[in-house]
């Protein structure tokens, strides 16, 4: 394929790997830019080399930051736990400057509680790697908890494939783990609000059936009451409905 | 959440931290600061900027954990990068040379004769670094100045003192190996 700069394929390969790594420069990278814009074999050739250049620098031996480098990170981001603040209460003086952090503040449980129904799913997966075992207890451990609401995913045959967490205080905050038989690929998440309208809040890839996903500020308007997993193809393949006091 | 949120996958710590759950948020810093502050050390060769590199690192994680996309790597990958980038635009700002050339036979050996590494090495890590060492030296050497250090073509021909099409020739050629070795199932006919 020959661009209208004149830069064909042989010409891109030359070029790809440094245009991959981030050094290739000026004219050239224009040109190599125009030419990816309408060559998907190229394009796909410099992905790979990207994820070769990625992995070179995952080779880099990880090396202990300096002490206290965790609370410094913390601080810069405005978050510190308990036991940070109470660790750190007397260091904190007018080094921190007011205006160049940005202060979050800390959540309310009710993130926590979310991950920690989460966690409890991944205790009960017994450690698959990127999956998620699901088990109906989840549920119970955020009935305390009226913003938080945990569905089950059941598939077309009824099967239990998965759960999803809601978070509807403030901010927002959703999890979808999924576990099904088999499958790979792309799938979406979609929330069902009241009115029965749809609205999708992402997608994720399923690896051999399994896969997790979360939102920290999903969209939607209204209160959902319902959940589903829809293939790349539209197909639906699982849902979940949310009882109707927690998701409010 | 204490141990619990230490047993949580990347995304979700990942995702935690972007919504300024400080729990989560220390758990993902504890995670990931030894590959952060690695790559950024290796690349800044200055344990003070690179501790400002693994900070702004985190930083940029925390602002931008909604774009994270599973699709397109791991966390961990997601977040070397990030560092790597930062760490790249540390010594472009630099007048000095990135890199002095003869540091690189340290960070050749360091990458390839890693035990800890090698030890929890996935498959293609392990390739990756099995293809490193079989590379001709100046290849090794081109590829680590591209791909660690930044440089590009015309600054490692000035600095090997080549050519500058054997300097992009060097990096292509050992790339190109490096793919195969590191991605073998999708190495076509190239």
């Amino acid at each position: 394929m020959t661009d209208l700069n004149g830069m064909n394929c042989a010409q891109f390969a030359d070029v790809a790997a440094e245009l991959a790594l981030g050094v290739l420069t000026g004219r050239e990278r224009a040109e190599a830019l125009a030419h990816l814009d309408h060559c998907d074999a190229c394009r796909e050739h410099v992905r790979q080399l990207t994820a070769t250049g990625e992995g070179l620098v995952g080779l880099l031996p990880a090396k202990e930051p300096p002490p206290g480098f965790e609370s410094r990170v913390m601080e810069r981001l405005g978050l510190e736990t308990p036991a940070l603040r109470v660790a750190h209460h007397h260091r904190r003086t007018a080094r921190r400057s007011g205006g160049t952090t940005r202060p979050f503040g800390k959540m309310s449980s009710g993130t926590r509680r979310i991950l920690a129904a989460a966690a409890v799913v991944t205790a009960l997966a017994g450690g698959v790697a990127g999956g998620w075992g699901l088990n109906a207890a989840t549920s119970t451990s955020t009935s305390a908890q009226p913003a938080l609401s945990t569905a089950t995913l059941l598939s077309a045959g009824r099967e239990n494939v998965g759960e999803v967490f809601i978070y509807n205080g403030d901010p927002r905050w959703m999890y979808m783990t999924v576990d099904m038989d088999s499958g790979n690929g792309t799938v979406t998440c979609q929330l069902i609000s009241t009115d029965g309208r749809v609205t999708t809040v992402g997608s994720f890839r399923l690896a051999n059936g399994y896969g997790s996903w979360g939102s920290p500020s999903w969209v939607g308007d209204g209160t959902p009451v319902g959940a589903r997993l829809v293939s790349a193809n539209g197909t639906v393949l699982a849902s979940a409905s949310f009882p109707a006091a927690a998701a409010s | 959440m204490g141990s619990t949120a230490e047993s949580l996958p990347d995304e979700t710590l990942l995702a935690g931290l972007g919504a300024g759950d400080a729990d989560l948020a220390i758990a993902f810093v504890r995670r990931f600061q030894r590959v952060v502050f690695g790559v950024a050390l290796a690349v800044t060769r200055d344990p003070i900027t690179a501790e400002d590199v693994a900070q702004q690192a985190f930083e940029q994680a925390w602002r931008h954990a909604q774009v994270y996309d599973s699709r397109r790597g791991t966390v961990r990958a997601w977040l070397t990068t990030i560092a790597h980038n930062l760490a790249i635009d540390v010594l472009r700002a630099r007048t000095s040379a990135p890199v002095d050339p003869a540091e690189l036979p340290a960070l050749l050996t360091a990458i390839t004769d890693t035990p800890e590494r090698l030890a929890v090495a996935r498959d293609s890590a392990a390739g990756l670094r099995r293809a490193l060492t079989q590379l001709p030296a100046t290849q090794a050497r081109a590829v680590a100045m591209a791909g660690i250090y930044g440089m590009t073509a015309r600054q490692i021909a000035v600095t090997e003192g080549i050519p500058l099409g054997t300097a992009k020739t060097r990096i292509r050629d050992g790339m190109l190996k490096l793919r195969a070795a590191f991605l073998p199932e999708d190495v076509g006919d190239d």
